[in-house]
């Protein structure tokens, strides 16, 4: 019983990171209805621009979190440009396929820079490690915990709340009716990627400063969760993103724990399979999805 | 020819199969992250079939295809209703369910002294008919060319009689297929079953070249690749992946010139190219232009 309580604190730890990469994965379908398989490659240069910083000056945590953002940032700007910005808008596909090449080649860059298997991060090792009675709480998880939390808060108000909020808001609704209605359609899909980016870098910084190493596998790793997690939520909305993510990190966790890894890996898949022919809509389906898969249908 | 080129003429042949594959779904309205799962069925089916079975070659290689004809359409026939990004999605979820679930199926047999068969993560090793019956590295390349060729044929009398035209009309618009009395699910569900068949005809001629597969080979990596290969070589005619993979590992991974840095190039020049034609170098209008010059 403490095992299965233990592990559902370590899934929902995870799930937070996962849904955080998953409203990244949201927030840019949501305005450019196209996929960004690049996603994970532009966190991927973030994470290896903190590590840098680590290795290179012995940098502290704060400088070492904005290179991460920045470099996420500047990476995904990259990518809006060629991928998204510079292909016409009826081309869906010609959009994945180019940013899943630039994901490629960032990679790749990543990879050459950095030709090590991998690459030490800085972990808060300075916060204690919490006992409730049995069970154990790294410091860590809190961490991401909160940030997700106060993350999904900020763009919930941001989104609700400001001007720039409703103009995302309108554009994710209609892009003809946004450009009618005077909005800057290109600005706000550049501004809407590049928050997606640094939401998805805060991500990536908090798994990479509870692993305390890195390597270039994890680009793909993060693609592949944040895809998963927005896909299980149903691509509804900025809370079911975050729904999916936590309940990925939960099944993630407990098949882990009674499965061994690869008992885990085939229960995700199996179980995304499954989610996906039985609740097409998603755990989070709504009246909305209805609208959004005339949309889903054309990509 | 030095063995070299033969090499990867052979490779480009092999990858081919995969790209078509996901071309075919691509021309279908859909995309599919998910073709490797069948060249790794393929692979394991005729793997199995010719070392462990020790069924004939040809046997072997028709086995894995028409495995990988049966599952493809089968997975499609739940999934294909789903939409595109969904349908997407499932494929992934799908590949990887099989990469992972090979990486626990084990099923050996006492062979000639030696345990033989996949054995999960550690792979499937010793298929060895194609060496045991001394097919130079030559011959078999003659071999898989020879597949490709009926392959490209089998889609260049489809392009020829209606049934291209009925898969170009139910991937452009299925409301309008539906009206004009197509069945677009039972259309794609045929194309998945094809685009499996050209998938795990690749996978059992590639195990019987490495003579060692594992999962770890049949990667989202490698479908991806498969993908992009068709969307930068043209959707307009089944030489638009050839061309694809001619440019990837013909050009860039065989020239030196580019040693090191070819997925930067690659990359870089993909996402040029789809600026400037977002269905492809060969996409529908090139495709109308060389036909009608050829013509004149």
């Amino acid at each position: 019983m403490i095992d299965v309580v233990q592990n559902t604190l370590d899934g929902l730890a995870i799930g937070s990171a996962y849904g955080l990469l998953a409203l990244g994965f949201t927030l840019i379908f949501g305005v450019m209805r196209r996929l960004n398989m690049a996603f994970g490659s532009s966190i991927l240069v973030g994470i290896f621009a903190g590590a840098w910083l680590h290795g290179q000056w012995a940098a502290g945590m704060i400088p070492i979190f904005a290179a991460t953002l920045a470099g996420a940032v500047l990476a995904a700007a990259y990518v809006e440009r060629l991928s998204f910005a510079w292909i016409r808008g009826d081309a869906a596909l010609a959009s994945m396929a180019s940013s899943f090449a630039l994901w490629m080649q960032l990679e790749d860059g990543i990879a050459r820079a950095f030709p090590q298997r991998s690459y030490a991060f800085p972990s808060f090792d300075i916060l204690p490690l919490l006992e409730l009675g049995p069970l154990l709480l790294r410091p860590e998880f809190i961490a991401m915990f909160l940030t997700a939390a106060v993350l999904v808060v900020a763009l919930h108000l941001m989104l609700t709340r400001t001007v720039f909020g409703l103009q995302v808001r309108t554009l994710s609704e209609s892009r003809e009716a946004a450009r009618v209605s005077g909005v800057n359609v290109g600005r706000v899909a550049f501004l809407t990627f590049c928050i997606a980016a640094a939401i998805g870098g805060v991500a990536g910084f908090l798994i990479a400063a509870t692993d305390g190493q890195i390597s270039t596998k994890l680009g793909l790793w993060i693609t592949m969760k944040g895809l998963i997690a927005m896909v299980i939520s149903g691509l509804g909305s900025l809370r079911g993103a975050l729904i999916g993510g936590l309940v990925l990190g939960l099944v993630e966790a407990q098949a882990q724990w009674y499965l061994g890894a690869s008992g885990r890996e085939i229960t995700v898949f199996a179980l995304l399979f499954v989610a996906l022919i039985l609740l097409p809509q998603g755990l989070a389906g709504r009246a909305d999805a209805a609208a959004r898969n005339e949309a889903l249908r054309r990509l | 020819m030095d063995g070299f080129t033969i090499s990867v003429l052979t490779n480009i042949a092999l990858f081919s199969f995969l790209a078509i594959s996901a071309w075919i779904l691509l021309i279908a309205g859909e995309i599919s992250f998910g073709q490797q799962a069948y060249f790794a069925i393929g692979a394991y089916a005729a793997g199995i079939a010719t070392a462990v079975w020790q069924w004939p070659f040809v046997a072997g290689i028709a086995f894995g295809t028409g495995f990988g004809a049966a599952v493809g359409a089968l997975v499609a026939w739940p999934t294909i209703r789903l939409s595109g990004l969904h349908f997407a999605i499932a494929t992934l979820a799908f590949a990887e369910l099989v990469r992972a679930s090979l990486n626990v199926f084990s099923y050996q047999r006492d062979i000639d002294g030696y345990a033989t068969g996949p054995d999960g993560a550690n792979g499937f090793r010793d298929i060895r008919w194609v060496y045991e019956a001394g097919i130079e590295p030559g011959a078999y390349l003659v071999i898989v060319a020879g597949c490709l060729a009926a392959v490209i044929a089998l889609v260049a009398l489809m392009a020829r009689g209606r049934g291209m035209a009925r898969l170009r009309i139910v991937g452009e618009d299925p409301i309008l297929a539906a009206m004009q009395g197509l069945s677009v699910a039972r259309t794609k569900i045929a194309a998945a079953g094809l685009a499996g068949g050209v998938a795990g005809m690749g996978g059992a001629l590639y195990a019987h070249l490495a003579t060692y597969i594992e999962p770890a080979q049949f990667s989202v990596m490698t479908g991806v690749h498969a993908l992009a290969y068709g969307l930068i070589g043209g959707l307009g005619t089944v030489l638009g992946p050839i061309l694809g993979v001619l440019i990837d590992i013909g050009l860039l991974e065989s020239l030196r010139v580019f040693s090191g840095y070819r997925m930067i190039v690659f990359g870089g020049l993909v996402a040029l190219v789809l600026i400037l034609r977002p269905r492809g170098l060969l996409d529908e209008r090139n495709v109308h232009r060389i036909s009608a010059w050829l013509r004149r």
